[in-house]
């Protein structure tokens, strides 16, 4: 074994050698993109978590994008050629297609990408309903298009036809839907619907989560748990980069100097290269070390080393100097919830109990200190606000009362005391965390915090998961009475968050709370199938308010996103709404530091 | 020599009696992992499933299969060496196995290598000055050495290099060329030397402290032989046998546990951090790989073992 | 009791009293177990959860050691931990102790035959899966148990007291004096207890000491890796929170959870040191391989 293992060195050694003559020779300009975490699988039937979704969305198409840097997001149209036909009773929808080619790959006859067609987007749908698939977004279209749910029941043939989703040529697709679906357009701007060659599926298999071959802007070269390679995609042909139409505003955007970009066609990149690095501390270090990436997302905790104030937000001096900035806000939310399945301290059959457990969660939300979260683990980047609807949202409320999220512990107290908690009879919760630094610190915080409105310390129960899997279980199968959640909107819609509300969602679905209000239920189909609007807006807003009524979670705070990069590098970063579509119109300038 | 001429013979039975030891140590690791671990079901389902895709999910993992089936299943995998596809991202076992051990190889190899002649090194210099000073510093510094904790090393070390002096890269493995390496491999390197000093040089120093006083040596010193032949020749010569059986037997252990704690802690894609992932996951086609090749390094090494034992002195294993 | 066992003692006692480093080792010792005898009367460390403070507040008359990132009081929390390491340390090191005592004495007492061959095949088995996977995989199928961590060193940290228990038993099991109890028919059992052990005591005494800093040093890797100390605080759990708060310019929390640590481990091993050379000294020092 010695032996072999010293021969496999050698050649690793020369390999090494040779790869990097070959790369010193061309000059590139090279972008090195720094996220936070490793997307597991780049199929985009998996591609639900934001990292994944980075690199699904540039190396495949997905039919909408949005705008590079309109904010509030607004959609547009990316593999589709514009937004859909939609008939009268907003149930049939027609997408017509633009001309595109898959990046060569050997999976295609000769080797060169052939054109993307509607049959494409067909089978890039359908099979998140095949269980071969291990789909994440079948939940996205599930009882939504005509005879969906019934093809993957039936056995998924791929020869079968779907009623409600067919080619009508090759560029026109037909969706029919059930029932009224407002974010059906949305849901086709995510990378879960982005758009895959049946060949490579087929060739693939599994590996095809490691082996990706799309139509996006770029196509992969290497990928491990460090980081991805990727080159741009000679097949991917767009109209150049239009600055107004991507809602270019010179008084927020003309400090990027992104003008000179007008115009160009994109990618203008030759390499991108995506580092994943968990550990806030090495993010930062490779970032102004300036040898590894060149943006950095701030970890909050080293807020201070380049914040001279928070409120209003100041940089440094010399940062502002030395570096590109740009402030946003999460599109995404941060609160506690209750497993309101749990009788001690949830729904109850009694009205009585079911009282006096709801005078208790309001009381252990009245006990919780949101400002000392945001101070200690923020560095007061954070917004906080009541309920579930955060501020980038059109329908949220700034006229919602704050006492949901102030502290007062005096109040808490009163509560316990008038609704007969004392501490003998105040149930044993358990809190579930992952098992990081960060989140057994926040567990320590918040008993603390119950212990000083006279919570038993022992009655608040650790349970720490080693993994997001185990803690998401945990939460699932009921065995947490208390968790955290972080959880992001996938389109910037309240009803991404409402839906966790909603009774027939509950665990293993999205409402990990278990919440059960048929008023609720009822209002939340209503509004389910509103187009934006004003109706729309008032009924989230009721929504929104009976959570908060009913003590269902404890929050929310929203986190403020602070981006560096270097200056050299023309760009808005952006990672929010699950995407990552401004890497294909970054362009770098000068060589690397 | 009769004992040479069955040495085929002899590696063959050594390597059939290893085999209840191979079925021994994934029947444990299976039934721990696949029968207790963690459940990938709920890592890798959508944001808003129900019961009955869960019931699929669980079903295409093959978790609603019967433990016998599916131990049955991966001894036939593993004899036919088709190691399966990992459930987190669907790459093949063999090509990410293939990717990360050469990582891994390369990241110990420096420290380990270094380590061992280093600590060869001091422990000859502290058993031939038994009970002089340079005895008493070295150690001194060798005790220090093993009451070290090596997580503690690490983050000392990466303060250090990494953040304060800015001299190395404080994670990762952008490695595409020599000098890359280098400036990679540094900081794991001294973290290893550090945390297996210690224990090294104790263990040859009482080695070599021991075959100090034999007769050849005494022998040698009184005809005049320099310091350095001594120890060389006639020293470390005689026990060669305990210094090399010490280093066969740290090779299966530093491959996976050694590197296992640095790989994570620096954010090095070997094949520590994806067995370490795929424990805290449950990525079981993963860690059963790891394990099945683990044993098989286990078994290769204590057969080679025996076998030079046999080779340097044959009185050895006539029992 | 046989006259070997009372030796034993006896040589301990020789040794530390003419050795300057093994007294002042066995001084820190004690001290520590001071330190956590104060813990579990609640004299000290009881606070160690409380926010008794300002985040990362420097050293003042208040807090010796300054605060954590949450406010709390660091030096509490590494009295604390004292009693935490003891507390795994030494049942760790008893369980390990007793296991391999029993398993490595009858299979030793046994000779070669199937209760022989079974233990090595479980030995040999448990050795042969890499350290921390064998461990992580343990605490993981212990899910959530309050001692899964413990439980998970105990199944692996045995088999090298079994081993070295069954050599000496092999040994000691040909001495005349075990023929005379065998002759005068006591158990097999009865043997290994009453004749056999107690005359292998001073292996069982420095691997027990071993399997202690052993514990206490992959309980810092576990806790470090987040599979460790759960509801509780430890020296594990403050380095982990020392290793991030490094990266704000911290270096407390590190420093004294660190520094408690080498002090106990250091004292233990120096310790060590002198039981193998007053017991047995000339065993080949065959330490544990660095695994934390």
């Amino acid at each position: 074994m010695p032996l072999r293992q010293s021969r496999l060195l050698v050649c690793l050694i020369l390999l090494v050698l040779t790869a990097c003559e070959r790369e010193a020779g061309q000059p590139q300009s090279v972008y090195r993109h720094a996220i936070d975490g490793v997307p597991g699988s780049l199929d985009p039937a998996h591609a639900g978590n934001v990292y994944a979704s980075t690199l699904v969305v540039n190396i495949f198409d997905t039919l909408y994008r949005y705008r590079y840097l309109a904010r509030p997001y607004e959609l547009a149209p990316n593999l589709a050629e514009d937004f859909p036909e939609v008939s009268e009773d907003g149930l049939v929808f027609t997408f017509r297609l633009r001309e595109a080619r898959f990046a060569d790959d050997p999976v295609f006859a000769d080797g060169r990408g052939r054109p993307v067609t509607a049959d494409d987007v067909v089978f890039s749908i359908r099979r998140h309903f095949d269980p071969a698939t291990r789909s994440q977004g079948a939940w996205l279209w599930r009882d939504r298009i005509v005879g969906l749910d019934d093809w993957g029941r039936d056995g998924a043939d791929p020869a079968a036809e779907i009623a409600g989703l067919r080619a009508l040529d090759d560029r026109t697709v037909r969706i029919e839907l059930t029932r009224p679906y407002p974010q059906l357009v949305e849901t086709l701007a995510m990378a879960l619907s982005a758009v895959v060659p049946s060949e490579a599926v087929a060739a693939h298999g599994r590996e095809f989560a490691v082996r990706p071959v799309g139509s996006g802007p770029f196509r992969l070269l290497s990928l491990d748990e460090t980081r991805a390679v990727l080159a741009p995609n000679p097949n991917f042909k767009r109209e150049p980069l239009d600055l107004v139409a991507e809602g270019f505003t010179p008084s927020l955007h003309a400090r990027y100097g992104l003008e000179e970009l007008d115009g160009q066609r994109y990618p203008m990149i030759d390499r991108l290269e995506v580092h994943f690095i968990p550990e806030p501390a090495s993010r930062w270090n490779s970032f102004f070390s300036g040898r590894e990436v060149d943006n950095l997302m701030l970890p909050p905790e080293q807020a201070v080393q380049v914040l001279s104030s928070v409120r209003p937000l100041v940089f440094q001096p010399q940062i502002e100097r030395q570096f590109q900035t740009y402030v946003g806000q999460e599109t995404g939310l941060v609160f506690y919830g209750f497993n309101m399945a749990n009788p001690d301290m949830g729904h109850h059959d009694d009205p009585a109990r079911e009282r006096d457990n709801r005078a208790l969660r309001c009381a252990i939300r009245e006990a919780f200190d949101w400002q000392a979260r945001n101070e200690i683990f923020y560095q007061q980047l954070g917004e906080i606000y009541p309920g579930v609807i955060p501020p980038f949202l059109r329908e949220y409320d700034a006229a919602l009362p704050r006492d949901s999220i102030d502290h007062d512990p005096a109040a808490a107290r009163r509560h316990l005391a008038e609704n007969g908690w004392t501490a003998e009879r105040l149930p044993s919760l358990v809190y579930g965390f992952e098992s990081t630094v960060e989140r057994r610190q926040m567990f320590e915080q918040f008993r603390a915090q119950m212990a000083a409105v006279g919570y038993p310390s022992e009655k608040i129960r650790p349970a720490g998961f080693g993994s997001f899997g185990e803690y998401h279980r945990a939460i699932i199968n009921g065995e947490v009475d208390l968790f955290l959640i972080g959880w992001t909107l996938a389109y910037p819609d309240a009803h991404y968050s409402l839906q966790m509300f909603y009774g027939p969602n509950a665990a293993p679905g999205a409402n990990l709370f278990n919440y059960s209000n048929s008023d609720f239920d009822a209002l939340f189909r209503r509004a389910s199938t509103l187009s934006p609007g004003p109706e729309r807006t008032e009924l989230y807003r009721t929504l929104n308010r009976m959570v908060i009524d009913d003590c269902v979670v404890i929050g929310s705070l929203t986190r403020t996103r602070v981006h560096l990069w270097h200056p050299r590098v023309r760009m808005l970063p952006d990672r929010e709404v699950l995407s990552g579509f401004f890497l294909r119109f970054v362009d770098v300038q000068g060589p690397a530091s | 020599m009769s004992h040479q001429a069955d040495l085929p013979a002899l590696v063959l039975r050594r390597l059939a009696g290893a085999l209840p030891l191979i079925l021994g140590v994934t029947l444990i690791s299976f039934l721990l992992t696949v029968h207790f671990g963690p459940d990938q079901t709920y890592a890798l389902i959508g944001k808003n499933p129900t019961a009955a895709e869960v019931e699929q999910l669980r079903s295409e993992l093959g978790y609603d299969q019967p433990f016998v089936v599916r131990y049955a299943d991966y001894l036939k995998r593993l004899v036919t060496l088709d190691l399966g596809h990992a459930q987190a991202t669907g790459e093949s076992v063999r090509a990410m196995l293939a990717r990360t051990i050469p990582i891994s190889v390369l990241l110990v190899a420096p420290g380990f290598i270094l380590g061992t002649l280093l600590a060869l090194g001091l422990a000859a210099l502290a058993a031939w000055h038994q009970g002089g000073a340079l005895d008493r510093i070295i150690s001194a510094v060798s005790v220090v050495g093993m009451s070290l904790s090596l997580v503690v090393i690490l983050i000392g070390l990466q303060a250090v290099f990494g953040v304060w002096l800015g001299w190395f890269p404080v994670r990762g493995w952008a490695v595409s060329g020599p000098a890359d390496y280098l400036h990679h491999v540094a900081v794991p390197t001294m973290a290893f030397v550090i945390a297996t000093l210690g224990y090294n040089v104790r263990f040859f120093r009482a080695v070599l402290a021991a075959e100090m006083t034999s007769e050849q040596v005494r022998t040698a010193r009184a005809f005049g032989v320099g310091p350095l032949r001594i120890m060389v020749v006639h020293v470390m010569g005689s026990s060669l046998l305990p210094i090399v059986t010490r280093i066969l037997f740290s090779l299966p252990l530093l491959v996976i546990s050694g590197s296992l704690l640095i790989e994570s802690h620096f954010g090095i894609p070997g094949v520590g951090r994806i067995t370490f992932a795929a424990i805290t996951s449950g990525d079981q086609p993963v860690l059963m790989a790891v394990v099945g090749l683990s044993a098989l390094l286990f078994v290769l090494t204590v057969t080679v073992a025996d076998l030079l034992c046999r080779l340097v002195d044959p009185r050895v294993g006539q029992r | 009791m046989s006259t070997l066992a009372l030796q034993t003692g006896q040589r301990i006692r020789d040794r530390l009293r003419h050795d300057a480093l093994g007294l002042i080792a066995l001084t820190v010792v004690v001290a520590y177990v001071g330190i956590a005898v104060g813990v579990w009367l609640g004299l000290w460390g009881a606070e160690w959860s409380a926010l008794s403070g300002p985040g990362w507040a420097s050293p003042s008359a208040e807090h010796w050691l300054g605060t954590n990132r949450l406010g709390q009081d660091i030096l509490a929390r590494a009295l604390a931990s004292t009693a935490t390491a003891f507390e795994i340390g030494v049942l760790v090191a008893v369980a390990t102790t007793v296991l391999g005592a029993l398993a490595g004495g009858l299979a030793g007492y046994a000779g070669p035959g199937k209760v022989d061959d079974t233990l090595l095949w479980l030995i040999g088995t448990l050795e042969a899966i890499p350290f921390y996977l064998l461990v992580a995989a343990l605490v993981f199928a212990l899910g959530g148990h309050p001692l899964a961590m413990h439980l998970a060193m105990i199944a692996t940290f045995w088999t090298s007291t079994a081993r070295l228990v069954r050599a000496e038993t092999q040994r000691i099991r040909e001495l005349p004096f075990i023929e005379a109890a065998r002759v005068a028919g006591l158990a097999p059992r009865a043997i290994v207890l009453r004749h056999v052990l107690p005359n292998a005591a001073h292996i069982l005494l420095v691997q027990g000491t071993l399997v202690f800093m052993a514990a206490i040093k992959v309980e810092v890797v576990l806790s470090f890796l987040g599979i460790g100390v759960q509801d509780s605080i430890s020296w594990g759990v403050m380095i982990a929170e020392g290793a991030q708060d490094i990266l704000a310019g911290q270096y407390w929390n590190f420093a004294a959870a660190s520094l408690f640590l080498f002090g106990l481990v250091m004292a233990a091993n120096l310790l060590a040191d002198q039981l193998q050379d007053a017991l047995d000294p000339r065993s080949l020092d065959s330490r544990w391989q660095p695994h934390g």
